[in-house]
């Protein structure tokens, strides 16, 4: 290999530009006669729409149009089409806190706001629930139309669960419960729309996936996604909040249309965290069978899943972390039964981890109380049921690079785990495996990219690439494979991207599949283009195009000392030859034989990350608070690309993992968010975090581009139940529920201690 | 009601004419069309809005305009030097991967300067505190203390 940049960790391509402030996000783009648009929600989690009067915002100076639902199409919306069920705006009722009832366009913000304060609605109450398995009985208010608010239901058995429970030597039974927290983007969300004279609507909007907000947006509003126009760019963070398109979206469109203007919408940072929808809040019954050698033998876990008013990716998250739950260990006799349940709260959508932070808490926490029961140490029992390079699961699905034993090996001996198991005082550590995916997801039935590399007549590289940047650095990565496979510095590749116009149609970033789809992309079009070069290049130089190397930027005959630079190649290319030089990439995902959609289950993930997390933590006996002094964190990526990047994928990650276990939640009183800002919603301070080690695993992946698969979502997976693992060790507490708060570690200690006293 | 205000900006004095009740942020961004200092929450509450006024941190969203009369503010548009040269924190900051989706980052970087232009020689306890007032949900905050530790030996060695 003749490129020398793959895995070091050079400056980000966007960085300068950021540091001094240059770099524009949606939310500071600007257009000449650019209108505010606020949006009306509902105040009342549950409740019939008996009357909308507008007349006095409309008579308000500076307001440029209201609409309600009588304005928009009333067409049903979801991502799952089959189970659409929200509306532009409401049209008969309202089913959360902050349900879109009607919307402004004024000249500016504050008169935006004034605007929705003089509409009148006159709603009637109706019974609320807020609990999912209070929702799901029979007799409670239902939400939607139809029998039951129960919304989505899925069922997996592999094996014979009921036999091998049986056989086991060792049974955990246990609930555990996780919560709804904020994704906590620093950019909130916002767009602004706009009209051209021949119909084109284009969307400036801060999304993770514009090519599948374009289709959204299309079938929403009834008009041809041709007629469509998604213009991304750089994101203040999305973490999963960004890919299901918001109303936001169709309102400004519309306004736009009506006022023949501009529109731009912008949620308050309160809207943010009372509507921009949440993690799934699970509650899940798990059991775990072990026999006597510590061998895990039988799994069943039930989830029951907060969908929150309407559905969102609801049924892929349930889906998903039943992948992983079959996946993790191998166990080979399990059972998975996953719930969605309406409730009068704001919705759910995906959250990096995409449901695996929630079942992993539970998995991995009770798989300590099982090392326990068996009197085997906790990694010992791990390392005996790890994941193996190679083998097909009981669930179908083929493992083909896996990192587990190494991950474990590496953050046991960075941790120090057999000295620190036993230390004096309320001080422990404890351990966490994951499994997650390193490619998406094959369960859209696309699964594919393209991508274009092109020499300028100066030889300057571009790439042309779907792959999304919302700041995990997917452009430099990009770049940086390009650069890798051309022999040039990675800040010679310049990266285009953000527009739907231009990019080939990719499904957007999440499930950590970026750098294995769009990477691939990438990489073909590099060789596409490298072989054009060579083609050119063996002309200019005379000689055998298998004797031409590129390097350090240079193309030459293997040998010589005559190096051409790029630019004097590119001159070549177009002054003399007469053609330019370019490469055209195709990833697609290979499927495994007899693939199905519906019957593929684990088969659906084109390869597995796996890691370790260690948590060492202090218990504070007087206050209850848990400070976390110390984590280790090793994970696969394949091949890293960047070092610096990885590592603060993972950093972050893990920061925001702190976060879910000890601080953050969403609070609900009668489906209102209470605590709708950072001053009551603690997500954790730079004054917050222990020190963090980071070791990056490389397994070299077949399939991925160089070797990599995804990093992005596997560090916040086994976070938590590190933590509570850490608890355990250090005061003997086991608290089975997110978050970990002082109050419950108190009372765990009181508990504790009127047992033990 | 419109007033005129005279502030130095970035070293340079000038003069707005706005609603006196509105926010230093708001001013920076609408009438003088500087977007770098960023609004992540309107409440004081995030640090993304941070800009030094008078040699102190603030948060410049909570920061009403008619405060800043006679004063020297200073936003991340204001610290590159006149010949385009970044920074010293501009500087590691890029160098040390502490730039995820770059959001927090000018007021990061605001309030990092603002520390080591008072206390050249601050220990890690002090520059957790005095960044404690900025949230990042990208990095961990890891690289950020790094780059900070970093430029506080740039600018004592330059």
């Amino acid at each position: 290999m003749k490129g020398n940049v793959l895995g070091k960790g050079f400056p980000r391509l966007d960085a300068i530009a950021k540091a001094t402030g240059e770099t524009q996000y949606t939310i500071d783009l600007n257009m000449p006669g650019m209108l505010y648009g606020k949006i009306l929600r509902s105040p009342l989690p549950h409740g019939l729409i008996r009357s909308i009067d507008t007349s006095k915002s409309e008579e308000l100076r500076g307001v440029r149009r209201v609409i309600t639902a009588r304005d928009v199409p009333l067409n049903k919306f979801s991502f799952y089409q089959h189970l659409a069920d929200k509306t532009i705006l409401c049209s008969d009722k309202v089913r959360y806190v902050g349900d879109e009832v009607a919307a402004v366009a004024a000249v500016d913000e504050e008169t935006a706001s004034s605007a929705l304060d003089l509409i009148r609605v006159d709603y009637e109450p109706l019974p609320t629930v807020f609990d999912p398995e209070e929702a799901m009985k029979p007799g409670a208010p239902l939400i939607h139309d139809g029998e039951s608010n129960i919304c989505f239901h899925t069922e997996r058995v592999f094996g014979d669960p009921d036999k091998a429970f049986a056989e086991c030597d060792f049974i955990c039974q246990d609930q555990y419960v996780t919560h709804h927290v904020a994704h906590c983007c620093l950019e909130v969300s916002n767009c602004i729309a706009r009209w051209s004279p021949s119909d084109q609507l284009t969307i400036w909007v801060n999304t993770q996936a514009p090519h599948a907000q374009r289709q959204e947006v299309a079938r929403i509003l009834g008009i041809p996604t041709r007629n469509v126009r998604i213009i991304s760019s750089a994101m203040g963070g999305g973490f999963g909040s960004k890919l299901v398109m918001d109303m936001k979206l169709p309102v400004a469109a519309i306004l736009s249309k009506k006022t023949g203007r501009p529109v731009k919408i912008v949620n308050s940072r309160s809207e943010e965290f009372s509507t921009a929808k949440t993690r799934y809040a699970n509650k899940i019954y798990l059991k775990t069978g072990a026999k006597k050698d510590g061998r895990l033998w039988a799994r069943e876990m039930k989830v029951i899943g907060d969908n929150g008013a309407y559905h969102d990716k609801g049924p892929g998250v349930i889906g998903f972390s039943s992948m992983t739950f079959s996946v993790l260990y191998n166990v080979p006799n399990i059972r998975y039964e996953g719930t969605l349940v309406y409730t009068n709260k704001q919705m759910g959508t995906p959250f990096r981890g995409y449901g695996n932070p929630q079942v992993t808490f539970a998995m991995e926490t009770q798989l300590d109380v099982l090392a326990k029961k068996i009197g085997m140490d906790p990694l010992e029992l791990r390392l005996k049921n790890a994941n193996q390079p190679g083998e097909m699961t009981s669930c179908g699905a083929q493992i083909t690079s896996c990192g587990m034993t190494q991950c474990m090996e590496a953050a046991a001996v960075a941790a120090r785990w057999r000295q620190k198991r036993d230390q004096k005082g309320l001080r422990g550590i404890g351990m966490a495996n994951m499994v997650h995916t390193g490619g998406g997801a094959r369960i859209y039935g696309y699964n594919a990219a393209d991508a274009f590399v092109k020499l300028s007549e100066d030889g300057a590289v571009t790439l042309i690439t779907s792959a999304v940047d919302m700041g995990q650095g997917a452009h430099t990565a990009m770049a940086q494979i390009v650069a890798q496979e051309l022999g040039v510095n990675l800040e010679d590749v310049k990266v285009v991207s953000d527009d739907t116009d231009l990019t080939p149609y990719d499904l957007g970033a999440w499930g950590s599949r970026t750098s294995f789809i769009c990477g691939n992309a990438a990489l073909a079009a590099a060789r596409d283009a490298k072989k054009e070069i060579i083609a050119v290049a063996s002309e200019m130089m005379e000689a055998n195009p298998s004797d031409i190397v590129l390097e350090n930027q240079k193309v030459y005959v293997n040998g010589s000392t005559d190096k051409y630079s790029f630019a004097e190649l590119a001159d070549y290319a177009i002054n003399k030859r007469g053609s330019p030089i370019s490469g055209r990439g195709r990833f697609v995902d290979k499927l495994p034989a007899g693939y199905t959609i519906t019957e593929a289950f684990a088969k659906n993930i084109p390869t597995f990350v796996f890691g370790t997390q260690i948590a060492e933590a202090e218990v504070d006996e007087n206050t209850g608070v848990v400070r976390v002094l110390k984590f280790v964190a090793a994970h696969e990526t394949g091949r890293t690309i960047n070092s610096a990047m990885a590592q603060g994928q993972i950093e972050g990650a893990v920061v925001q993992g702190i976060g879910y276990a000890l601080t953050e939640n969403l609070v609900f009183e009668k489906g209102r968010v209470v605590n709708d800002g950072f001053l009551d919603y603690k997500i954790p301070r730079i004054g917050d975090i222990p020190d963090i080690e980071t070791i990056l695993i490389e397994t070299e992946d077949p399939d991925g581009p160089f070797g990599v698969k995804g990093i992005g979502e596997p560090g916040i997976v086994p976070t938590a139940p590190a933590i509570a693992n850490a608890i355990y060790n250090a005061c003997g507490i086991r608290i089975n529920k997110l978050p970990i708060l002082p109050e419950d570690i108190l009372r765990a200690l009181r508990e504790l201690k009127t047992k033990q006293g | 009601m419109k007033k005129a205000i005279h502030f130095t900006l970035n070293g340079y004095e000038i003069s707005v004419e706005v609603e006196s009740h509105k926010m230093l942020l708001q001013v920076l961004r609408d009438n003088l069309q500087l977007t770098g200092t960023k609004d992540g929450c309107g409440q004081g509450e995030c640090g993304a809005c941070t800009v030094i006024v008078d040699g102190d941190a603030v948060n410049s969203c909570i920061y009403p305009i008619f405060e800043v009369e006679c004063k020297s503010a200073t936003t991340i548009e204001g610290i590159v030097s006149k010949d385009g040269t970044l920074h010293p924190l501009q500087k590691v900051f890029v160098e040390h991967g502490a730039i995820q989706c770059g959001f927090c980052t000018p007021g990061m970087i605001m309030a990092a300067k603002a520390l080591l232009d008072k206390n050249p020689k601050p220990n890690e306890i002090e520059i957790r505190s005095a960044l404690s007032g900025n949230l990042c949900r990208c990095t961990g905050y890891v690289k950020i203390i790094d780059a900070v530790k970093t430029a506080k030996d740039l600018l004592r060695e330059g």
